[in-house]
């Protein structure tokens, strides 16, 4: 028997297109149009999970965000699972594969639930605190127990096909929710030529009028939202984005919205679409019109499938044409509540009574039902509902709503559906994001939101303003507000007429009374978090008065939920036993996001290939077509090392070493920072930002600096040139680069405004190639016209010729201790030139050589690499690099005071040194510690630990460099490196160079 | 020597020259993207790029910089254009001189005697960086998606020109026509600008232009 809940006609529903869904295995049908819960309802499937700690089966209560129970599983293949969502907001499409999150082995026949009978009691609120707090270590095994019970679904194994990006906007009005008064809204800040957005969680705009037995003008309001909406539709600068959430309210009026573009069509999107989109919004202005949500009220097994909130109701009868059940009690302490039972006795129902917990209702709605011959019992309310996996009736007794006492046995009805409303609750959650509390309204029975400094006005509902013609009036003028606070011209407009009614109040009623108290069947306020009107009660006698801490002991509104349903309730609760009001309790902190966002979308399009931003040099692809193996390098792809067939990297760098040694090598070191600087002063900017001098390089020159923080510390270094008398050229390390010239504007800027200098970065501008070897200059010579003669162009200088026939700047300078040539040419011709020294190379076995190769040869020279040998807490002296310290300049220069505190000049401070295993086929790991007495007791006394270590077929044995305290005067001492194993690597202290002490080999 | 080095880096026009994107090969995509493609990319390759930077307070260096160009220094995020020359304000004192290529070494001479006695920088940066052109109705949508700028017409007007966030890196934005935007993107990060504008504009199809 299909859909037999669904009603022969009405809603909003195409009944032309029958759509096949599953639900945990099973089979259904339903309409196009529908949400997902409405199909099951209209199916008549009424256990859609298990609760999460007494584990007791749970239906659908509401038709929207709100929804507690209806929380599931949804997709066909273990690519496209999405965990945890509500069946209420999910739209059905053909194919649809659900199950329920909770209740194992299934929601019907859960082994769980004889456990959950025992295990209720056995875990009252605060019960994770008190028992899985101890002892710690035995968190771990509990949370997979809890885990296993709660089953809050599952992430997908597998990667996600889809994609998902975000959207920018900068508006001068964002709308937050489409219903009456944010409809409004936009039409007003619309006319105004301002640039809207309009956005809504809802599969269409219209919010409560698309159920709603009001009419506008006369006519079903649904054809003023039809009308409205076209209008918005055709304004040029109005985005109109239904699906799409307004997820969360940051500083700046910037919102983030979440639009689900795809989720209707099936579970993976259409090929070449996004699934889903944030919209990430700035706005001038904000109107919030999120509306209010419907609270039930709390009594006696209120979690039995079968109570429903009597808006969901209307809302299934209405726009989805499904009745979720055949005969209604109707349980309320307000007017507005009754169009349920309206809206129950016009589809054919049978309404078998309104019990109204005030004395004498006279609205204009009581007295229609009244005049329809339904039942209505005053002073009453459903205190006890029947039945246990479905409804099958509800006790109805008179209470006392002051005195919290029930006054009547009652009569229990037969019925298969209770519908509740304990009246509305605005949804402030937007509003309160950045703070702003909630002020409770006694006579709305809730909480607005509160004063806040953001630039936003609230409308309607969420204002708590509830009569359908005020919240079209109040909509447009906040409209108008938002649109003229942003600068535009309000146009005047007539708003359509709503039937006037007479409304009576509320009665403050949240839980009802029961006649055995709490200690009664269970009372539920939060369904999600399984939070009784007992538990919120026993955490207020167990001392948790603030707000705060009742949700924190009780786990009232944690979860998908964040108070939704059950909040206000709870509060009440909590008030009324801890005896003080409602507005006195307040209400737990409203944080970002109103509802969960999928994983995909806060990451966008900033994965896979995209994740980050990948640079590569001029050369890159010539290293591609070599064979290279890279290396990252900050956002760098460094060539690593050049492996031939069959080689390792050892086998490779051990060749590439030996060529660099013998003949000839190149590297791409286009890489490392290069800043151009210009103007009179550079000379003496120099001074001050490097540790060393710089007033008598001369045009031609080059030198090595480096650069501290004020502490002393070294933070970068590298090779300048001079190439004009008011013009430098300096390099920085590769990943320094950005950071060195950030460094040098903030001191120009702040500190030296009055020095004349100009800097730019030229990195990427100039491509660099280092020739390395004894073999470098013949090589270069076959290809340039610059005098290459020893005499002529000596070390540390430069000059500027053509190689490869393109206009190059060369300089001499070495960072592997052979001769060597940096060619600097202009990047778009490096190709070109890079293709003609690999040709002349042929003969001199010219080899290409990547960072290994580089670090092991500069560190047989003992040179440093910046952020490997050293920390953030090394100055020149720890180095032994006192001699690139410029003492004497006559202006300050940055680090100078720092290095003369007391505690860097400590004589055992950790110094940088050479280590040399006294076993030569011995290797120190990197980062290794070491000791002077391996045979002390632990904790050692550690005294320094390795920074680099390589094996060395230069020497002959494996080296490294470290830092050892006072090290500079262990010259010939032993240290020790205790290993994990149990052994000991035993190495002498030794001078940091290892190759060609004097320099003979780069000063040819 | 003297105190500036002013080189002629440029081999001139026989020399092989590869552009930051020439590995993307966009040639050999020319009209292989959908059609009426919402996004219509082109590379304007190889043209002289130069940064210049000064006090713009300083008369003398306005009208130095007119008198070498024949162009208004710009006003703060704009960007002046006489034919195939433009002159982009990037900062209080710092212009982005693009310039046919090989003409950028006499422009920098051209500038440098003009602005002779002023504290300037000039800097060839042309191989440093490129230019992307992106033509049509959704290059807007694919910005929006890219940068958190706001590029809506009302303030993004023809002629303005940004440097700001695009995606997880930086570059410049500059709207030199109704429906025609151009970037200026670094050579390290060509690929990555070229993947993501790709992918970004994918929804609306992409054509390419040589």
């Amino acid at each position: 028997m299909s859909q037999s809940y669904r009603l022969a006609s009405g809603g909003r529903v195409n009944r032309g297109k029958v759509l096949n869904f599953s639900f945990n295995g099973k089979t259904y049908q339903g309409y196009e149009g529908d949400s997902l819960a409405a199909a099951l309802l209209a199916n008549g499937v009424d256990v859609v999970g298990r609760s999460f700690k007494y584990s007791r089966p749970r239906g659908i209560i509401a038709a929207g965000t709100e929804e507690p129970n209806a929380i599931l599983q949804i997709g066909s293949s273990e690519a496209t699972q999405i965990p945890n969502v509500r069946a209420t907001q999910q739209p059905l499409y053909a194919g649809l594969v659900a199950t329920s999150t909770n209740g194992w082995p299934n929601v019907n026949n859960d082994v769980m639930g004889i456990l959950g009978k025992v295990g209720g009691s056995m875990m009252p609120p605060g019960f994770y605190y008190k028992t899985f707090m101890y002892p710690k270590s035995f968190w771990m095994t509990y949370e997979k127990y809890i885990r296993k019970a709660a089953g809050l679904g599952r992430a997908p194994l597998q990667n996600d096909p889809d994609s998902y990006d975000y959207m920018n906007h900068h508006c001068d009005v964002l709308i937050v929710g489409a219903g009456p008064a944010g409809l409004a809204a936009a039409l007003a800040a619309g006319r105004s030529g301002a640039r809207v957005i309009i956005a809504d969680e809802q599969e269409e705009f219209g919010g409560s009028l698309l159920d709603s037995r009001e009419t506008l003008d006369g006519k079903p309001a649904t054809d003023w939202v039809a009308a409205t909406v076209a209008e918005l539709q055709g304004m040029a600068e109005v985005l109109v984005l239904p699906r799409a959430t307004v997820n969360g309210y940051h500083d700046h009026n910037f919102l983030t919205i979440h639009e689900r573009l795809t989720d209707h069509l099936g579970d993976r999107a259409p090929i070449g679409q996004v699934r889903h989109r944030v919209h990430r919004v700035r706005a001038k202005q904000v109107v919030l019109a999120a509306g209010a949500h419907e609270r039930p009220l709390v009594y006696g097994n209120n979690d039995v499938p079968g109570n429903m909130l009597a808006g969901a109701v209307s809302t299934y009868v209405r726009r989805y044409g499904v009745a979720p059940g055949r005969k209604l009690v109707l349980s309320t302490n307000n007017d507005h509540a009754y169009r349920v039972a309206l809206d129950w006795h016009d589809a054919g129902l049978q309404v078998v009574a309104i019990a109204d917990a005030r004395h004498n209702p006279r609205g204009s709605l009581v007295e229609e039902a009244r005049a329809k011959g339904i039942r209505i019992l005053t002073s009453s309310a459903v205190v006890e509902a029947a039945g246990s996996k479905h409804v099958t009736g509800a006790r109805v007794a008179a209470i006392d709503a002051q005195a919290f006492t029930v006054t009547s046995p009652g009569e229990t009805l037969a019925c298969d559906l209770i519908a509740t409303s304990g009246g509305y609750s605005p949804i402030v959650h937007l509003a309160s994001h950045l703070g702003g509390r909630p002020v409770w309204r006694e006579d709305i029975l809730g909480f607005v939101p509160g004063d806040a400094p953001q630039k936003r006005v609230c409308v309607g509902g969420m204002n708590g303003v509830y009569p359908l013609g005020d919240v079209l009036a109040d909509g447009f003028e906040g409209g108008v507000r938002a649109a003229t606070e942003a600068g535009f011209k309000a146009v005047v407009g007539t708003l359509p007429k709503a039937v006037q009614r007479t409304e009576e109040p509320t009665l403050a009623l949240f839980q009802v009374p029961h006649d055995k108290g709490t200690r009664g069947p269970k009372q539920f306020v939060d369904q999600q978090n399984d939070v009784t009107a007992a538990g919120i009660e026993l955490a207020t006698r167990e001392g948790f008065e603030s707000v705060e801490h009742v949700k924190r002991y009780t786990a009232l509104g944690f979860g998908t939920d964040q108070g939704k349903l059950g909040n206000i309730n709870g509060l009440a609760i909590a008030a009324r036993s801890l005896g003080i009001s409602i507005a006195q309790m307040g209400t737990t902190m409203f944080r970002p996001n109103y509802t969960p966002v999928t994983f995909g979308a806060v990451a966008g399009r900033h994965c896979g290939h995209l994740f980050e931003p990948v640079r590569f040099t001029a050369l890159h692809s010539w290293h591609v077509k070599n064979g290279a193996e890279f290396e990252d390098v900050g956002q760098w792809k460094r060539p690593w090392y050049f492996p031939k067939p069959g080689e390792d990297i050892h086998a490779a760098v051990e060749r590439e070493c030996k060529a660099v040694r013998d003949s000839v090598g190149l590297l791409d070191a286009s890489t490392l920072g290069k800043i151009d600087i210009q103007g009179p002063d550079a000379r003496e900017f120099l001074n001050r930002i490097y540790t060393n001098a710089w007033t008598k390089l001369d045009v031609g020159k080059a030198r090595y600096g480096l650069m501290c923080k004020e502490d002393g510390m070294v933070f970068d270094d590298g090779v300048t040139a001079c190439v004009g008398d008011n013009h430098f050229i300096m390099t920085t390390t590769t990943g320094g680069a950005a950071r060195v010239l950030g460094w040098m504007e903030l001191y120009l800027q702040t500190e030296w405004p009055e020095l004349k200098v100009y800097f730019t970065s030229v990195t990427d501008h100039w491509a660099t190639m280092t020739l390395s070897g004894p073999n470098s200059r013949k090589l270069l010579a076959e290809i340039s016209d610059i005098d290459l003669d020893k005499d002529a162009f000596p070390f540390m200088t430069w000059k500027e010729g053509t190689v490869g026939g393109v206009p190059a700047r060369v300089f001499r300078i070495s960072f592997t201790g052979e001769l060597s040539y940096e060619v600097n040419v202009q990047a778009n011709y490096a190709m070109g030139v890079l293709e003609k020294i690999v040709a002349a190379g042929k003969q001199y076995n010219l080899t290409p050589y990547g960072t290994e190769t580089m670090h092991v040869l500069r560190a047989e020279k003992g040179f440093i690499i910046v952020g490997q040998d050293t920390d953030g807490s090394m100055n020149a002296d720890d180095l032994n690099m006192s001699w690139c310290v410029g003492r004497n300049k006559p202006y300050s220069w940055i680090g100078l005071r720092g290095m003369n505190r007391e505690d860097c000049l400590r004589e055992d401070r950790k110094q940088l040194v050479g280590l040399k295993p006294i076993n030569p086929k011995q290797w120190l790991p990197e980062g290794a510690q070491l000791v002077f007495d391996p045979k002390q007791p632990i904790p050692m006394d550690m005294v320094g630990h390795v920074t680099s270590s390589y094996a060395s077929n230069s020497l002959g044995y494996s080296f490294a460099m470290g830092v050892v305290k006072g090290g500079l005067k262990r010259m010939g001492e032993r240290v020790y490196s205790p290993q994990a194993d149990g052994s000991v690597i035993e190495a002498e202290i030794v001078s940091s160079v290892f190759f060609d002490p004097k320099g003979e080999r780069q000063n040819v | 020597m003297s105190a500036i080095n002013v080189f002629q880096q440029n081999p001139g026009a026989e020399a092989k020259a590869q552009t930051p994107l020439h590995h993307a090969d966009l040639a050999s995509l020319v009209g292989k993207g959908r059609n009426n493609a919402g996004v219509t990319l082109r590379e304007k390759k190889l043209l002289g790029h130069l940064t210049l930077r000064g006090d713009g307070h300083d008369p003398a260096f306005a009208s130095g910089v007119h008198k070498a160009l024949g162009l208004e220094l710009p006003v703060a995020l704009t960007v002046v254009a006489k034919g195939e020359t433009s002159l982009q304000w990037v900062g209080p004192d710092e212009w982005l001189l693009i310039v046919p290529g090989g003409q950028e070494f006499a422009v920098e001479q051209q500038l440098r005697n003009a602005l002779a006695g002023l504290h300037i920088q000039v800097v060839n940066v042309s191989g440093g960086q490129t230019l992307l052109e992106l033509q049509g109705a959704n290059v807007r949508d694919v910005l929006m998606k890219s940068t958190s700028y706001d590029v809506h017409p009302n303030n993004f007007p023809v002629g303005k020109a940004v440097g700001t966030v695009f995606a997880k890196s930086q570059l410049v934005i500059r709207r030199t026509g109704e429906d025609t935007w151009e970037l200026v993107i670094r050579r390290s990060f060509a690929d990555y600008w070229w993947m993501w504008l790709q992918d970004a504009s994918a929804e609306y199809g992409l054509s390419i232009e040589a």
